[in-house]
């Protein structure tokens, strides 16, 4: 084989569509003749580097600028671009409005730079907040002179009406705080039930039954011991007569009635004290 | 409501309740304590020394007469005061812009910044000063509008509700006012060459 014949089957042996007789003699050809064996390593780098090359990468634009060609309606203007721009940089953009104003930065040249230039802005706003100008001399002095009318606190002391108005503000405040009206209720209600003067039936009629009731008790405890003073047999004449008017309606509690003849009879009579309580008794309920 | 700002409350009406009761250290406490902070967001509106000296001296004024209106419950000392002291410097600066004056801000070489990275070098507070210097001069270049709205949001670090609350204007109105607010601030400090790509 002679060389330029090499070189005529230099590409169909490469391709690999010799015949078995052609492919021998182009390889037997290569290992006599140095110059076509190194031909052949050229021709076979050459293929190898161009198989690893790439294009260049396209240009950030070259996708927007594709887009802005088959579909214009998705552009946005220069001033919808800066509308938009703190909220794109706050994150708040929805979907297809982020895409088309990214797009536009991509695009357009004169706003390209501008979200960059915000950012940097605003990051030279922060810098010059840590940077905090030193308060003036004189200045905390002169705003002590004209609030206490003093440079030097320690001595300063407010009138004595002043004081009291503090004092007596931290003391009431516990009480005046609406803080404590819950827990006053509570209590209130708690009172009510642990000496049983709450209204069986929600009417205030039937609180003063239930407060007569526990006063009854009371008497009848009274009673019992050997000493009663005169001011409790009097308490007990008044509490009869209450409970004698307040049982005519209810006879509920019978026992009690013929409870209370009997301490009518030992308690010494005060009609006084009988008119004044029957007077009273109307107003209670 | 976390254990260190029930701290944080209760130290600060403490700190009320002995100024109500007579005790100038407390309040010198007060003053001591939040100064810094009032002269500092009076002279981003004002960008003079001496007018957010005479601001700051009149906010703690009204706040020693306010202190019977403070109520621990409603929230800590900081917020109350800062949201004290915020009305008053935003009605003042409200008012110096009906009737504008000649301020030019011209003094902004005399001050001192504090810096708070004290290993830092003599150059890199430099560079820091003179941004804070450019950072200024940029925002006083700002509408007033657009100013009070970049002030409150990127400096002092509002949200939009706090905001919203402070100048009584809608939420969108807000959010377009700091947006257009970084934006010409943006182009202003890129003019200025501040920022760069």
């Amino acid at each position: 084989m002679l060389c330029h014949e090499f070189e005529d089957q230099l590409t169909d042996y490469l391709d690999g569509t010799l015949g078995v007789e052609a492919h021998k003699n182009f390889a037997e050809h290569a290992m006599r003749c140095p110059l076509c064996h190194d031909l052949l390593g050229e021709v076979k780098s050459t293929l190898v580097a161009c198989s690893a090359s790439e294009a260049p990468p396209a240009g950030v634009g070259l996708e927007a600028r594709i887009l802005m060609k088959t579909m214009p309606e998705t552009a946005i203007t220069c001033a919808e671009f800066e509308d938009y721009l703190t909220d794109y940089l706050d994150g708040f953009l929805v979907a297809p409005l982020y895409h088309r104003w990214e797009r536009h930065a991509a695009l357009c040249e004169s706003c390209s730079e501008l979200p960059g230039d915000v950012v940097r802005s605003i990051g030279a706003c922060y810098t010059y907040k840590q940077d905090e100008l030193a308060v003036p001399a004189g200045l905390e002095a002169r705003i002590l002179q004209s609030t206490i009318g003093n440079v030097l606190p320690q001595q300063v002391r407010a009138p004595f009406m002043s004081r009291l108005v503090e004092w007596l503000r931290g003391a009431l405040d516990p009480i005046v705080s609406p803080q404590l009206a819950t827990v006053a209720t509570m209590l209130l209600v708690a009172v009510f039930v642990l000496t049983n003067t709450v209204s069986t039936d929600g009417s205030v009629g039937g609180i003063y039954h239930a407060s007569l009731q526990l006063a009854q008790r009371t008497a009848d405890n009274a009673t019992r011991s050997s000493v009663v003073p005169d001011g409790m047999k009097n308490l007990e004449g008044s509490v009869d007569d209450l409970m004698g008017a307040d049982n005519a309606s209810d006879t509920s509690d019978e026992a009690n009635k013929n409870q209370n003849q009997a301490n009518q009879n030992n308690a010494s009579p005060n009609p006084q004290s009988k008119r004044k309580n029957n007077d009273a008794q109307p107003k209670g309920r | 409501m976390g254990v260190a700002k029930l701290l944080v409350t209760s130290e600060g009406a403490e700190l009320v309740r002995r100024c109500r009761k007579g005790d100038g250290a407390a309040w010198e406490e007060i003053v001591q304590t939040y100064s810094r902070r009032i002269y500092n967001l009076a002279y981003r509106f004002t960008s003079r020394a001496d007018s957010a000296e005479d601001l700051t001296q009149e906010v703690f004024i009204r706040v020693y007469r306010s202190l019977d209106q403070y109520n621990p419950k409603q929230g800590d000392l900081q917020n109350w005061l800062m949201r004290l002291a915020r009305n008053l410097i935003i009605d003042d600066y409200r008012k110096r812009q009906r009737a504008p004056q000649d301020e030019a801000a011209d003094d902004l070489e005399e001050h001192k910044y504090h810096l708070r990275a004290s290993g830092a070098t003599v150059q890199r507070e430099m560079e820091r000063r003179e941004l804070g210097v450019q950072v200024q001069a940029g925002i006083d270049k700002l509408s007033a509008d657009l100013r009070t709205c970049v002030i409150l949001r990127d400096i002092e670090e509002l949200s939009y509700q706090e905001i919203v609350d402070l100048l009584k204007i809608p939420e969108g109105t807000v959010k377009s006012r700091i947006n257009r607010g970084r934006i010409e601030l943006a182009k202003i400090l890129r003019r200025m060459r501040v920022v760069e790509a």
